[in-house]
């Protein structure tokens, strides 16, 4: 019996809504977490959460940590256009199994650079928590992703320079990864995790040469994406057995503190 | 056993395990590709080695110029290839509707190329519908020499594709994943599948939670055809999803190979 030890850094828990998924809540994940071999899971947020019911669902999350064993951990959103969220997020900051915050500036229609994300930033370093962010490239089919591109939120990865700060997809497949690729570089606070269609070829490769080993995080996007369609890339990627081990596990746990 | 030995562990029987599926690749992709600006092209030189590397053991290449000059161009450069080509690969052309009669090299007049074993279309792009009454000519080709009509989802409007697949039962219709995910179309793609028994799905980005169990469950392991979308995809991800699918082991090498080999045995040249 092999005990799990992934750490899946991007999941969600809810309806997706534009499409049918055969698995969506946290029963579910757990399930699948337990086929594949992965302790921990960071809910990164549902689109109830993204669309204004954050206290009901910091609430869902709370009873979802405790009922999957203490296993999945979860973010509070954080919307530029909803006054209370602050308020919210700095009560589910004293709640069990509360890691972090989720920011999408292409849902809410705010470019990451906006000042209106400042006051999140500000109370992440208050509460020396991680910021994880939807990031993408320029996009021809869905023209809001040039609201998340990566190098938009390098003023505040500057001015907040001890938050850990998690370019979400890598910034797409596009301009937008190469950018996100140049501040996990330059910045030590910067990371990335490949959640969603990030299927480029051989990216773990060229992270491998271009990022140091504390860089990159496994993700699935569980329930929009199978974390089957990544696992495999990396077990069989041609990247040493030490840095299998950074993406799948460790660089999650140390950006999340979270216990091995 | 620690973790790197569990991870090596598993990635020793991954790596047995993907070579008893045989897979064969109906998606791989020759020249500049669009939409994709950091990958790096495909030579026909390194293909059978980068196949190898994936333990895919056959495959038919199409050519980006096709989408992205001209389907003549693209056509072109698969023919220059085509003489140097192993037995294990053959190609896909980009076709047009045979009306008005354009330029050669195209698909649909006279017996095919040799090494010919599909034909894609791509309406959005080159500015047509697909109509039966626009391309029904080049339809009725595909079934007389039973080759199979390729088309990516994004190409296409699913109820022309609906039409179509009605109108000519006999005509083999392969729906890609590409150049996007299909993920936010499977309640339409449902009752196409289930409704048109010559309809099937290339699965190189049908990468949604459970999709490839799901879609055995609902629709048959018959009716899934693996496609890597080498250079711009990794092939691990659709293995992945393949290999650790819930589903039988004869499934699974249904959909790797088997089903695209036994479409192909329908060619007639």
């Amino acid at each position: 019996m092999i005990e799990p030890f992934i750490i899946d850094a991007h999941a969600h828990t809810g309806f997706p809504n534009l499409f049918f998924s055969p698995e969506i809540d946290a029963p579910s994940l757990l399930r699948r977490m337990d086929q594949f071999r992965i302790q921990y899971a960071i809910n990164l947020c549902s689109m109830r959460s993204l669309v204004g019911d954050q206290r009901g669902e910091l609430e869902k999350a709370a009873q979802e940590f405790e009922s999957s064993g203490r296993r999945i951990f979860y973010l509070g959103f954080f919307s530029p256009k909803r006054k209370n969220d602050l308020k919210l997020l700095e009560e589910a900051s004293t709640l069990p199994g509360f890691k972090g915050i989720k920011i999408h500036p292409s849902f809410d229609g705010v470019s990451a650079d906006d000042d209106a994300y400042d006051a999140i930033w500000e109370f992440a370093a208050r509460f020396d928590l991680p910021i994880v962010a939807h990031t993408w490239s320029v996009s021809s089919y869905n023209p809001v992703q040039i609201l998340s591109t990566p190098e938009k939120f390098e003023r505040f990865v500057q001015k907040y320079s001890k938050i850990r700060f998690v370019l979400g997809h890598s910034g797409g497949r596009g301009e937008g990864r190469v950018q996100a690729i140049r501040m996990a570089q330059e910045y030590d606070n910067v990371y990335m995790d490949f959640g969603g269609d990030i299927y480029c070829h051989q990216y773990f490769e060229q992270m491998a040469e271009e990022l140091p080993d504390n860089k990159v995080l496994f993700g699935s996007d569980y329930p929009w994406i199978d974390c089957r369609s990544h696992l495999t890339r990396v077990y069989l990627a041609n990247i040493s057995t030490h840095l299998k081990r950074r993406i799948l596990r460790d660089n999650a746990l140390e950006v999340y503190r979270l216990e091995g | 056993m620690g973790v790197e030995e569990v991870i090596e562990k598993i990635s020793r029987e991954k790596r047995e395990a993907v070579r008893e599926l045989q897979l064969f690749d109906a998606n791989i992709w020759l020249g500049k590709p669009l939409h994709f600006p950091l990958t790096r092209e495909l030579h026909i030189t390194l293909v059978q080695e980068v196949l190898q590397s994936y333990s895919i053991h056959g495959g038919l290449l199409s050519h980006w110029d096709g989408p992205a000059l001209s389907p003549q161009e693209g056509n072109s450069a698969l023919l220059e290839v085509g003489e140097k080509l192993p037995e294990n690969l053959n190609t896909i052309w980009t076709g047009l509707p045979l009306l008005p009669r354009e330029q050669d090299p195209l698909p649909g007049l006279g017996a095919p190329d040799a090494r010919l074993r599909g034909v894609r279309l791509f309406p959005k792009t080159h500015r047509y519908t697909l109509s039966p009454w626009v391309v029904g000519g080049l339809c009725r080709w595909c079934i007389e020499y039973g080759l199979p009509l390729f088309l990516w989802h994004v190409e296409i409007e699913w109820e022309s594709l609906y039409n179509l697949a009605q109108t000519f039962p006999d005509l083999r219709i392969i729906l890609e994943s590409q150049w996007q995910k299909v993920l936010y179309h499977n309640r339409v793609l449902y009752s196409l599948l289930n409704d048109n028994r010559n309809v099937f799905l290339e699965t190189s980005n049908f990468v949604g939670q459970d999709f490839i169990t799901h879609a055995v469950s609902a629709l048959g392991a018959e009716r899934l055809l693996f496609g890597s979308f080498l250079p711009q995809n990794d092939p691990w991800a659709s293995v992945g999803m393949l290999m650790d699918a819930d589903i039988s082991e004869h499934d699974k090498r249904l959909i790797a190979g088997e089903n695209m080999r036994t479409i192909l045995q329908g060619v007639r040249l």
